[in-house]
């Protein structure tokens, strides 16, 4: 009896020390190259760190190909000339690129989907299918303020769209900028309309259902009205020269403190960092694109683009054991290490170490809260794809709000008979 | 049968083929599949629908528009500029050589580069045309970031560019005009714009017409450098046919981008061929 006692406590100090030395990272070591496709406009300063760190721990060398259009990775995968592992959107972009067809399923390796954060993992599961891990950290809609200015004019945080435009006009009478806009990067000028998501969804549930069914539409539903309407009461606080103003010049701008808001995605923040360093970053503070009610403001959530595999690579051992690693404490504790994270990382049980005051204070308060809510590409297939040149087109003064909403309708109708979607 | 059969069937069998494979046959099918959704995996057949929902919607109908107004009117400014320029350059000036391979230069640049150089230029606060304009107490532009602009703006740039094949093609018609015209008419004491209006243009009409048809075809179907100055904006203020056709394919809407092929196909064929028909039939034979 006491011999079975020991030996069972060998067994178990034997198993304890296996796992824990695999819970260390001990990582199979074999060399290969793999390829891998991203975006071209992806911060890369944490990725490359990762990738280091792989080819130190795993013997994978990463060969990194820039994905200067959506069209060139469609045209490749449809080819059948895809690299190894792809980057690409999740949610209901991910539903419209057929993902069964071209990315390998991951149900099988609980070593990987176990990690995955919830929401994020719905976000890459198509009909019961899981395929991707998380590049990046999620990303936000919202308004980033310069906090200097709020406190010297002393200005309170908006709790609606209104309170904003309040705020605005006291910036303009005091001489600086109210709102930052770069209308030369023209997928920038989609956030009022993007990022006012939460506020549609909050006034009206059912929109989204009904707006996929063919029955709601923008220009006359008047909750989702409500966002374009935004774009014509910003106009007179716009600062002068926006239509040519392109990204780098609106992040040098803005880090000259003269401009009050910029309204972004929150990821604008590792930009600014890159740029001017945290004395920049420490004066930017976050809030949500305020709607109608003052009880109830919350912020609109960008899931991270996903790595998935090609399910015709050659190397998907290697593509396994890669995201596998990618998405580990090690990895992450790499990549949080080379670039400050600018929302949470989505793998389970991991904390961040450091980030901006924007996003532990500011941002995190909303994801605490509960007060957020997916982006419409998350949940609907339907995104009309020239989005961006009609809320550009009202910055420019082309259109009117109403102008603008039913050609996105029409260009949504579009969307709609593609994905075989019944629309009148 | 009047004409006796030049060829065999045989000679003319390996062109023939090629011209088949190459071209008949993918025409038909893009015309098949214009009528479809489809994607590289599978297609679905829609009839008609995909070129009803074409000209209901107004954005692709804009793009209809500002291709015609594109097409006219760099063909117009081409025509006329490049005849001055050329009836310039045939002229018994100094460092015509020069002045000539210096005008062919646009040629030789890509249209992607024209376009970002001149988009550089045009920059409302940092180019250099809007430092002219406001040196000479203009008021200054926006050129490509407003709406009412960027379409003038792609064409103005685009005839900068179109201006130098047309010149050549015109040198070389001006020069094929026999000098002893000129010399009757010296005699008979014709002034210069009697020489001009009687004798320079209705000769130099084959390479008119050249012109003409060149640079209609290429403003229909202009594409680059629209895509680097303006990519369509803002707005869809200066987007043309062949853009959004790009757009559709990049969206993956495949089947209404065959249909956009398919309608560019039919209004280049529709504009060129009676207007060539037209044209030749005005040419005047020198004999």
């Amino acid at each position: 009896m006491k011999k079975l006692v020991s030996l069972l406590l060998a067994l178990a100090l034997c198993l304890s020390l296996a796992s824990f030395a695999s819970a260390e990272g001990e990582w199979e070591y074999k060399e290969a190259t793999i390829s891998m496709m991203v975006g071209n406009d992806q911060v890369m300063t944490g990725i490359d760190a990762v990738l280091a760190l792989a080819k130190e721990k795993l013997g994978i060398t990463v060969e990194i190909e820039n994905r200067v259009d959506e069209s060139v990775l469609k045209t490749r995968l449809a080819a059948g000339e895809a690299t190894d592992i792809v980057s690409y959107n999740c949610g209901a972009l991910l539903v419209a690129q057929n993902p069964a067809a071209y990315f390998l399923s991951l149900n099988d390796h609980p070593e990987i989907t176990d990690r995955l954060d919830d929401g994020f993992e719905q976000s890459v599961t198509v009909n019961g299918v899981t395929y991707g891990v998380p590049i990046d950290c999620s990303n936000a809609g919202c308004i980033l303020y310069w906090k200097p200015l709020y406190e010297e004019l002393g200005l309170e945080i908006p709790k609606t769209w209104d309170e904003f435009l309040a705020n605005c006009e006291v910036i303009k009478n005091a001489g600086y900028n109210a709102i930052l806009s770069a209308d030369a990067k023209t997928s920038s000028t989609q956030l009022i309309f993007l990022g006012d998501f939460y506020n549609v969804m909050a006034e009206d549930p059912t929109f989204v259902t009904e707006f996929e069914a063919g029955r709601a539409k923008y220009a006359t539903n008047p909750a989702a009205f409500k966002s374009w309407q935004k774009y014509e009461t910003v106009l007179p606080y716009l600062q002068d020269g926006h239509e040519a103003c392109g990204l780098e010049d609106g992040l040098e701008l803005f880090a000259s403190g003269n401009s009050a808001h910029w309204i972004y995605f929150s990821s604008i923040l590792g930009n600014l960092y890159d740029l001017y360093g945290s004395e920049v970053t420490d004066n930017v503070g976050i809030f949500a694109i305020p709607g109608d009610d003052p009880e109830n403001t919350g912020i609109t959530v960008w899931q991270p683009e996903a790595f998935y595999i090609n399910k015709n690579s050659e190397k998907i051992d290697d593509c396994l054991r890669f995201l596998e690693f990618y998405i580990s404490d090690e990895a992450l504790d790499a990549y949080t290490e080379a670039v400050v994270p600018h929302g949470a990382m989505l793998v389970k049980g991991y904390t961040i170490m450091n980030t901006y005051p924007a996003v532990a204070n500011d941002l995190q308060a909303y994801f605490d809260a509960g007060r957020t809510c997916s982006a419409q590409e998350f949940i609907s297939a339907v995104k009309g794809a020239n989005c961006r040149s009609f809320t550009g087109g009202i910055l420019s003064g082309l259109y009117s709000a109403a102008e603008a909403a039913a050609l996105y309708d029409e260009d949504c109708k579009l969307q709609a008979v593609q994905l075989g979607l019944d629309w009148e | 049968m009047s004409k006796a059969q030049k060829y065999s069937v045989w000679y003319i069998l390996p062109a023939l083929t090629v011209f088949t494979v190459l071209f008949i046959v993918p025409m038909i099918i893009s015309v098949f599949f214009s009528m479809t959704v489809w994607s590289f995996a599978d297609f679905r057949f829609v009839g008609l629908q995909n070129y009803k929902m074409f000209f209901e919607d107004s954005q692709l109908l804009q793009g209809l528009g500002n291709t015609l107004i594109y097409a006219f009117s760099t063909s117009m400014s081409k025509v006329v500029l490049a005849l001055l320029i050329s009836i310039f350059l045939t002229s018994n000036i100094r460092l015509r050589g020069a002045l000539r391979s210096v005008v062919f230069f646009p040629h030789l640049v890509s249209n992607v580069a024209i376009g970002i150089t001149f988009c550089a230029l045009m920059h409302p606060t940092k180019g250099v045309f809007n430092a002219v304009l406001t040196s000479f107490g203009l008021k200054a532009s926006k050129f490509v970031y407003s709406p009412n602009t960027s379409l003038v703006s792609v064409i103005v740039t685009d005839v900068w560019k179109g201006l130098s094949v047309s010149t050549v093609i015109y040198i070389a018609g001006l020069q094929a005009i026999d000098r002893t015209y000129y010399e009757a008419a010296e005699i008979d004491g014709a002034s210069r714009l009697q020489t001009f209006w009687n004798i320079t243009l209705p000769l130099v009409r084959p390479a008119m017409n050249t012109v003409i048809i060149l640079s209609l075809i290429g403003g229909l179907k202009s594409f680059d450098l629209i895509k680097t100055m303006t990519d369509g904006g803002p707005g869809n203020s200066s987007t043309v046919l062949a853009l959004t056709v790009y757009r559709q394919f990049a969206n993956g809407y495949y089947g209404m981008s065959t249909t956009g092929n398919i309608i560019m196909l039919v209004m280049i064929s529709l504009i060129s061929y009676p207007l060539q028909k037209f044209l030749l039939s005005r040419e005047v034979s020198q004999l």
